[in-house]
This record gives structure tokens, sequence and C-alpha cells, in this order.
């Protein structure tokens, strides 16, 4: 496994293409995103995030978050999303 | 507004009326939280505020606007959570964000420049705040196991009361809700806070990422909601963001509806979770399945207590009072209208005086009730235009906070009868010389800190800010705990400046008085604040084109108080119509004191040029009401002649010689064109009941007008009242 990609602490509009570009470089492989620094999570950049998870699963890869703070655990869990099932995306034919 | 037939103009227009309530509550919430208030409505009403303007500048798209007001809510958002506790620095730091949304909503109103480093900056100030807060999560160990939800908020609450109701919400957001600073994590989190919640997101829709759009919403909720709730006050939550997304709200009876019933169902129907597993560690969710989480206990909780609180606060704003906005043009129609109406009335009165109809005449009587009506209808249309002059004062606390910081004193404003109505044209026109006032204060009133510490007096200044009604007009003060005007000094100043000869005589209430004359300034050195050349005389000139007074009272030691008196309206006056050489002219009534004829030796000569005449045992200077506006140059002060005894707001008298009283009456004020030249002594025109025009006089400028012409004969008649 390369490094991981530590996500911005700001992940709202404006951030969902950079954060798109970014993913996309690293669907060949199994990804640690480092969630440390994120403050906030926005719908859109958690959609990227979940259907990059869903790529990689498609591909046979995993995806796996780390760090995420009580704050972002929150944000999540508001949307419906735990770390977990968000790191598996969804079911893909 | 420019164009009154274009429909979105108008709901602009009316978008910017509403910031500007929004912003007072803003205002007064910031200011109830800084008092230390512990109330969790109070969060809620300062939060709303922002989340509503916000809302209503994306619908307009008003970028800069809705990109400030969103972060500036983030930040408010964590204090209304219970994550972030203000302090003091973070409380005047709200409170510039609040100075610097007015800004940003009066600059996107008026389409100038937007004040953006400011925002800029303290943006990167918000954040920061919310920065120190991630900081401390950071430091949470790399597996989030230990997150302190454990989460008891287990299935047993399913036996609460019958009377809750099973609602299924299914929530598509579209593109534009994002462009409008909206996310679906707060609608959500409302939602949930509404009652018990499951929250399944439908990914159904979801490409694979390098099919996938980032700014394209293809997620949806179903969040199925157990809640005492109902559907409008569920809408409610959407209010902001109706027509930004669709909305399904289904069920609302006991009986649970199937969840799926609205939502299209996803191809992976996700099942649920139960609550605590979606907390649980990481080993606890069931591989395979979609996701679903529930909202942790504690945030429930504490955003049940909120919605409550938010339920009471609108209730109680829906109650308050049902207003119509009124576009003021209309307004000024209106009162234009009944101003014709009262000149119209005052000529029928007169026509049927002059065809000698008996007082007793039924005509007569319907005449006088006709007036009373006419009066009565007066008195509604300008108390349509009559506003509390609270936003004024949440202005002026605005400025002191400004001016202070800008001279590192310490101050505190603090306002009375916020709540005291005046003519929406007077509050307008408080403004400048209401600020100039503050400054003042700040800046000349309230010493520094270390000589407020040396006499014994708290470390922080007090600025107190009052209004008031008293008989029949608006009183407003303008009151320091400083250390009180220096009259040594004040009085040096003026000689130096050539302003007073350096031998006269003053009283205290004269040398106070000076700081009016024009060209007067005490600051030794010029401050950021004041000493700009523009001193209390345009103060007092604007005061006095109000039609108001200003005064000074001042104590060594304890501070000073500037009142100003302000007519309650512009638009009518009881005044007193007399006749001077030939001319009809109309004194405000409420200066003239009583009417005399002149005695044999009522009159007495101080000098060629200066009389006095004696009233009461004391003197009062006289003047001739022709001569001073110059329809006549010899005096006419002889015996049996009519004077009018008039006092000034600032307790000077005068005796003004005239040739007859007409009448006594309620005169429309019609302004004089701008274009005219302003005569002095000559504060506006009115229109008569005979279609004559009249002008209404400023007796307080004729009599400083005297006083600048002859200022020490001024200066003595003046003190020789005092001394009565």
């Amino acid at each position: 496994m390369t490094a991981p990609l530590v996500l911005p602490p700001k992940l709202d509009l404006p951030a969902a293409g950079p954060l798109a570009e970014a993913l996309r470089a690293r669907l060949d492989g199994d990804l640690e995103v480092d969630a440390g620094e994120v403050t906030h999570l926005g719908a859109l950049c958690l959609q990227v995030l979940l259907s990059a998870a869903t790529s990689l699963r498609a591909g046979g890869h995993a995806m796996t978050i780390r760090h995420a703070s009580d704050r972002l655990l929150e944000q999540m869990s508001q949307m419906g999303f735990t770390p977990e099932t968000l790191a598996e995306g969804r079911e893909w034919a | 507004m420019s164009d009154q037939n274009d429909p979105m103009a108008e709901i602009r227009a009316s978008f910017f009326i509403e910031c500007e309530e929004l912003l007072e509550a803003l205002q007064d919430g910031l200011q109830e939280l800084d008092d230390g208030s512990e109330d969790p409505e109070t969060i809620n009403v300062v939060f709303r505020a922002v989340h509503s303007i916000k809302g209503g500048a994306g619908a307009f798209g008003l970028e800069t606007l809705v990109r400030f007001a969103h972060r500036y809510e983030t930040v408010l958002d964590e204090v209304r959570n219970g994550s972030l506790h203000p302090d003091s620095e973070a409380m005047k730091l709200f409170f510039l964000a609040a100075d610097q949304l007015s800004d940003l909503v009066r600059a996107s109103r008026d389409d100038t420049p937007l004040p953006e480093e400011t925002s800029e900056e303290l943006l990167g100030r918000l954040d920061a705040l919310l920065g120190d807060e991630g900081g401390s999560e950071e430091v949470e160990p790399a597996d989030f196991t230990p997150m302190g939800l454990s989460l008891s908020l287990d299935l047993p609450d399913l036996d609460a009361g019958p009377a809750l109701n099973r609602i299924t919400v299914r929530f598509k957001p579209e593109q534009e809700l994002f462009a409008t600073g909206n996310e679906p994590q707060m609608l959500l989190r409302n939602l949930a806070a509404l009652g018990e919640a499951k929250i399944r997101c439908d990914m159904s829709d979801l490409p694979l990422l390098p099919d996938l759009a980032p700014e394209t919403p293809y997620l949806q909720w179903i969040v199925e909601l157990e809640t005492e709730a109902s559907e409008p006050e569920i809408r409610d939550i959407f209010e902001f963001v109706d027509g930004l997304c669709e909305i399904e709200i289904s069920g609302g009876e006991e009986d649970s509806a199937p969840l799926a019933e609205s939502a299209p169902p996803p191809p992976a129907p996700p099942p649920e979770v139960p609550k605590p597993a979606a907390v649980s560690p990481p080993v606890a969710a069931p591989t395979g399945s979609a996701p679903v989480a529930s909202p942790p206990a504690a945030p429930a909780a504490a955003a049940v207590a909120d919605k409550d609180g938010e339920g009471d606060g609108r209730k109680g704003a829906t109650a308050a009072k049902s207003v119509v906005r009124v576009d003021l043009e209309r307004i000024e129609r209106l009162v234009n209208l009944v101003g014709e109406l009262v000149i119209n009335q005052a000529m029928l009165s007169q026509s049927l005086d002059e065809a000698g109809l008996s007082p007793h005449s039924d005509a007569m009587n319907g005449l006088e009730e006709f007036q009373r009506l006419t009066r009565d209808i007066q008195d509604s249309v300008m108390m349509i235009r009559a506003q509390p002059v609270k936003s004024l004062f949440q202005r002026m606390s605005r400025i002191v906070r400004e001016s202070s910081a800008a001279v590192e004193k310490d101050v505190r404003l603090v306002t009375e009868g916020e709540a005291t109505e005046v003519d929406k044209t007077v509050i307008e026109r408080l403004s400048d010389p209401l600020t100039h006032m503050i400054r003042n204060a700040v800046d000349h009133g309230l010493e520094t800190a270390e000589k407020r510490l040396a006499a014994g007096k708290s470390k922080a200044g007090t600025v107190t800010l009052t209004a008031a009604h008293r008989s029949g007009r608006v009183i407003i003060e303008v009151a320091d705990d400083g250390a009180g005007i220096n009259r040594p000094r004040v009085q040096e100043i003026a000689v130096n400046k050539g302003l007073i000869s350096p031998d006269v005589q003053l009283s205290d209430s004269e040398i106070d008085n000076l700081l009016f004359l024009p060209g007067f300034s005490t600051a030794s050195k010029v401050s950021n604040l004041s000493g700009r050349g523009v001193g209390m005389d345009v103060v007092k000139t604007a005061i006095q084109s109000l039609g108001g007074r200003i005064s000074i009272n001042s104590e060594p030691g304890k501070g000073t108080t500037f009142s100003i008196s302000l007519p309650l309206t512009l638009a009518v006056l009881d005044g007193m119509v007399v006749n001077v050489a030939g001319e009809t002219l109309v004194l405000p009534l409420n200066v003239v004191v009583e009417t005399l004829s002149l005695g044999p030796d009522d009159v007495q000569m101080l000098r060629p040029g200066a009389y006095v005449v004696r009233v009461r045992g004391g003197f009062v200077p006289l003047y001739d009401l022709g001569v001073m506006l110059g329809y006549r140059s010899s005096r006419k002060t002889g015996e049996g002649s009519i004077v009018l005894l008039i006092s000034l707001e600032d307790g000077s008298r005068a005796a003004l010689v005239i040739d007859g009283i007409q009448d006594q009456r309620q005169v429309v004020i019609k302004g004089l064109d701008d274009s005219f030249y302003r005569a002095p002594g000559i504060a506006a025109a009115t229109i008569l009941g005979d279609g004559q025009i009249a002008l209404i006089l400023d007796p307080a400028d004729i009599i400083a007008g005297m006083g600048h012409i002859r200022g020490s004969d001024f200066m003595f008649s003046e003190r020789m009242t005092a001394n009565e």
C-alpha cells in the first residue's frame, strides 16, 4: 500500500472536484485515506468518497478511512454513514 | 427597487428589508449571549438569523454574502450544538462578523463594492475558532473506538407516548442546493432533531468514480422519523431550500408506513442496522450491507432540546404581531394627502366662519367633528411612519465597538428606551449626528483606563444612550461617565481661536455651549476618531434641521450628557399664526410660553440697540421679529405692542415683538426646496386655510442669529435670564 491520501480540512463544494481528481489517480490499489484534518464533510465530497470506494471495490481493492475525528464521525453519522460503511461504497454488480 | 414593475426586484427589496430585521435579531442575540444568557433559544435565534440571510442571499445569487454567512453560520452551529463555548474574544469576533455581515448585506443591496478583504480576514479568524477545536480532536487515537458516544439511545423509546407520528421523508438535493451554500447534512441533522430518526442514504444513482461529475448530486436520503412534529414543522426545515431539492413526506399516522413506500427502492436495499451498531467498533459493521447509521446519542439529545427552543421561538415570533410591509412611498403619499385634507378642512372652516354661521348650527357642529376626525387620521398616519429607535441604537453599538477599539478604551454601551417610536425620516437623519456624538463621548468624554482607575472609577467606561417621549417630543440622550467637560480648557481654546474675547465672563453652561461653535475642537492631538474638522456645530445644525434642539449637561468628574429633543414628526406642527409687518408667520407652539402686552415701564434699554423686557421680576432680551427678519427697519417696542415670550430647549428665553396673533392651529409642514436660499430663522413653510403661504420660523435659529451678530449681548441676556 502506498502513502495514505491526506484529506484537506474543508470538504465542501469547491473541494469536490480536486478530491475526485486525486482519488481517480489512486484507483489502482488499496487506498488508505487519512481524514485526520477534516473538520467539515459535505455531501458532494461524501459522494466522491463513496464513488471512489465503490470503484476500488469493483476493481478488487479496498479503501480504509483513518483518523476520523469525533466531529467528522458525527457529520458522517448525520448523513447515515460510519467510516466503515463509507469505505464500502455501494453494491456494484 | 428601481424598477417597480419587476417582481423580482420587489422580492429582492423585501429580502433586504427582512435582512435588516434579521441583522437586528442577530445583534440582539449576540448581545444577550455576551451578557451571559444561558437560554438555548438565544443561540438559536442568532444562528437562524445568519442562516436565513444565507438562504435568501442564495436565492438571489449573492455569492459573497452566501459564502460569508455560510462560514459564519458553521461556527455558530458549533456553538449551538455545544461543541464550541465562545469566550469574550470569540464574542468580539462574532460581533465583528455580524457587522461585516451587515456591511455585506448593504453592499449587496446597494450594488456597491463588497468589503471582501475584511471578509477574508474575519473568515480566517472564524475558521480558526473551529480549527482549534479540530486540533484538539486530532489528538484522538488513531482508531476511533473510544468515541465518547456510548449509545443508549436504544429501541426502548418505542414505548414513548402514543402521540408519535411515523413519518418518512425522502430528500434529494439538487445542484443548486450546494451552489447556494446549503448542506444536506445540516438539514438531515435538523430533521433528526425532531425525534427518533433512522437515516439511510440511497446511493443507487451513484456512478463509478471515472464517470462521476463531482458537483452533480447523486445521493438521496430517506429519513424515517418518529416524532411529535407535524408535517408543516418538518417542511419548515426545508423552507430555505425550497425548490433546491426534491422532498417527499409520507406517513404521519401512528401506524408505521412501509419505509420504502415513497422512495424508489434502491437496487441494494440497505438493511437497517440498529443504532448501537452504527457506532460500535469497526468489526460491528456488517460487511456487504449498505451503509446505515444513526445520530449519536449526545448530539441527538442536545438537538432535541434545541428543537424545543426553536419551536417555541417560532411560535413566539408568529404569535407576536402580524405585519404588512408597505412601500414607504405609499405612506408618503398618504401623509401628503392627509396634509391636504388638513389644509382643506382649514379652508372650509374659514369659509364657514366668513359665511357668518351660528356656532351652534349643524354645519359648525359637523365641522368640529370633522376637525377631530382629521386630527385622528393625521395622528394615525403619523404612527404608521413611526419606528422604534432600536435599529438606530444597534447601529450605535457598533460605533461604540469600533471607536472604543480605535482609541483602545474599554467601553460599555447601555441603551434604554429602545422601543420609543420616532418618525422614520427622523430616525434616518439622526444616524449621522448620533454617530458623531457617540464617537465624541468615547474619544473625548471618557478618560483612559489609567485615569479612570486613578479617579476611583471602574476601568471600563459607560456610554448610555436613552430615548424617551416627553411632552410630545422625543428626547434622546447620550451620556458618558467620564471626566466631564474641562471648562477652563474649553474657554482657553475658544479664546485662542478668537471665538470669544479673553475678558468675557462666562457661566458654566455658556462655556459648555462653546463646543457648538463652528471651528471648535478640543482634541489637542488629532485622533483617528475625531478631530476631522467636523465638530459639534455640525451635530447641532443637523439636529436643528430636524426641528430639534441639543443641550449639554456636564458635571466635573462625573460625566457629560448631551440631550437632543426632537419633534415626533416632521410632517405637522402645532403652530401659532402671527402677523408681523403685514406678513403671516407661524411659530412652533411648543416654544411659546406666554403672550404679553407691553406696559409703559416694561421695556428697558441696556444700551443703544439692546433692550430687555421685565417679566415677573426678571429680564428677558427683547427682539422685534419684524426687524430681525428684515421686514422693517425701525423697531416697534412701544407700549401696547404684543410680545411672545418664548423658551428654548436649552432654557434660554427671549421676548419677540409681533403685530398680532391670528390663530393657534395645526399646520402641515412643507419643506423648502434645497434650491432655495436657506434663510436664517426660517425652518419651513405651510399653506394656510385661505390658501396663503406662511413661513414657519425657527426661533432658536433666530435667537442664535442674534447671538452671532451681537455675541456679548446674547450671552449677557441669557445669563440674566438664568439668574432670575
